[in-house]
């Protein structure tokens, strides 16, 4: 039983960190979006199968809460953004796609290295998904560094947050359930805040490169 | 000495499966399109009409364009000799690894590309210069992959990998295995000229790579290069199928055993031809310059397998 936990974890985590870094290859904001609606439903997944072997009732309420915040509001607002600066769809990323692929790989054998030791100690089956879950957060942090638009930056920060759940949901079984719904809805309102902030910059500099920023209006 | 038998029938078996399973795919490939669609046998009909045409060479070309079909036809008969398709442990293992298996497909993708060098026609050098490009980052992805799983079950014989998944099921489920699965369908995707990176089902058409280099090529050469090309296809379809799910490979020779991998390979293969008809239908061709950047991608993703695998052990 516990290993077809542990094997059923580390895959749906692998899966997650797939998708952060098949995001790094592809170019389009939609692609960016549905990355990550898709990485929040496997998310999703990990606290339900969390929730069912490690008998956690509120993971189960985690997981719905998952699905109705992450891989359906936040994407519909995203995607309502994307449309509004349709114009601005090609993404010009400081690190070029090859490059930036390497670096994820690097980051990720970064993780695994620092990881090494929590592992060693932890005794609970979901152990070998920590270092993914940690590759994650670090492979999202990069894509918030490493991307132009506002936008893009935007999904890396929520990507940063799914990662981080990842690890708190592994590390830990779910942190109570109080402290989650304070999460989720600071990653919303943190969500609506960057949402006003692009629609400003887009409104005062007419471009949501975040490289424009240095220069004054006009 | 019935092993022996075995594992020349499977060969024997895969050789002459292989034109059926490239017309499942195009068939299948054209009802989701709507179309009609040629019957999934129709590759081996062209393949008895080429056999009995005549050849036509290029004046420029010289030995190597004549023996090139031969080179490539025998290496990828020998690879898929090497391949486990329905019993393992096999005898022919001794013979060669997975190692022996990567520069088989590379001699023939070399020798191919020589060919298409050798008439000095322009679409021919530059099909064989893209293939180049193509096979320098897809080559060392296959054998990394591969070896993410050799990792795991301490062994590069693949009868050998394959036997200890199945003895060990839960390693199929690690994630060095789900990142060597993408990583080696990227790189099936390249290596066998299938969209998005190359077009099968186009011969005129500037950015292709696969029917450029063999454009010189007609009657019983051009059968024996796209023979060649569908056993490829098939070696690939059968690490996929059965060194990641090995479920169904009979690890006895009792006729039960043997009847139900066979049926399990059919399955896997069936499955398989339908997964790349969803997924060819389903994207548009890249542009060559980012055919790289996809190929490194299944690099990194094969690169972590291997890393994982080690770390996880």
């Amino acid at each position: 039983m516990d290993t077809l936990f542990a094997q059923l974890v580390v895959l749906e985590s692998s899966l997650a960190l797939l998708f952060g870094l098949g995001m790094l290859w592809r170019r389009g904001v939609p692609a960016y979006i549905s990355a990550f609606l898709w990485q929040s439903l496997v998310l999703a997944a990990v606290a339900a199968t969390v929730g069912y072997f490690g008998r956690e009732r509120e993971l189960y309420l985690v997981a719905a809460l998952l699905v109705v915040v992450k891989a359906l509001a936040i994407p519909w607002l995203l995607r309502d953004m994307e449309r509004r600066f349709a114009s601005e769809r090609e993404l010009a990323p400081y690190v070029n796609t090859a490059t930036s692929l390497v670096l994820a790989g690097l980051l990720v054998l970064f993780a695994y290295a620092i990881m090494r030791p929590v592992v060693a100690a932890s005794q609970l089956p979901t152990r070998t998904g920590l270092p993914l879950a940690m590759g994650l957060v670090l492979v999202s942090l990069f894509v918030v560094m490493s991307r132009k638009k506002a936008l893009t930056q935007v999904v890396g920060f929520l990507m940063l947050e799914n990662g981080i759940a990842l690890l708190a949901i592994l590390g830990t079984y779910g942190i109570p359930l109080i402290v989650e719904l304070g999460v989720f809805l600071d990653a919303l309102m943190g969500f609506l805040v960057m949402q006003i902030f692009v629609y400003r910059i887009h409104e005062t500099f007419d471009t949501i490169d975040v490289d424009q920023l240095d220069r004054l209006r006009h | 000495m019935v092993a022996w038998a075995v594992d020349a029938v499977q060969g024997l078996v895969a050789l002459v499966l292989a034109p059926g399973v490239v017309g499942l795919v195009r068939w299948l490939k054209a009802r989701l399109q709507s179309r009609r669609g040629a019957p999934p046998w129709q590759p081996y009909r062209e393949l008895r009409k080429l056999f009995a045409k005549e050849v036509v060479v290029s004046t420029n070309a010289s030995w190597l364009f004549r023996i090139a079909p031969y080179v490539v036809f025998a290496s990828t008969t020998a690879a898929t000799f090497l391949v486990p398709f329905l019993a393992v442990p096999r005898p022919l293992d001794a013979v060669g690894d997975l190692l022996v298996l990567v520069y088989l497909l590379l001699l023939a993708t070399v020798f191919l590309a020589l060919a298409g060098l050798d008439p000095g026609s322009a679409f021919g050098g530059m099909g064989s210069s893209r293939e180049m490009t193509v096979a320098a980052l897809a080559e060392p992805t296959i054998a990394l992959a591969i070896f993410a799983l050799a990792l795991s079950a301490g062994s590069t014989n693949l009868g050998q990998i394959v036997a200890r998944t199945l003895a060990d099921p839960a390693t199929a489920l690690s994630p060095g295995h789900l990142l060597a699965f993408a990583a080696l369908f990227v790189v099936m995707l390249a290596e066998n000229g299938r969209l998005p990176v190359d077009n099968p089902a186009t011969h005129l058409e500037l950015t292709m790579i696969h029917e450029a280099m063999v454009l010189e090529y007609s009657g019983r050469y051009l059968a024996l290069v796209e023979w060649a090309a569908a056993l490829k296809l098939l070696v690939f379809f059968s690490l996929l199928g059965n060194l990641f799910v090995p479920w169904g490979v009979a690890v006895a020779l009792t006729p039960g055993a043997l009847a139900v991998a066979a049926g399990s390979v059919v399955v896997k293969f069936v499955l398989l031809a339908v997964g790349i008809a969803v997924f060819e239908t389903r994207v548009a061709k890249l542009r060559l310059f980012r055919v790289p950047e996809l190929l490194s991608v299944s690099f990194v993703l094969a690169l972590l397998a291997v890393t994982s695998s080690f770390l996880a052990r």
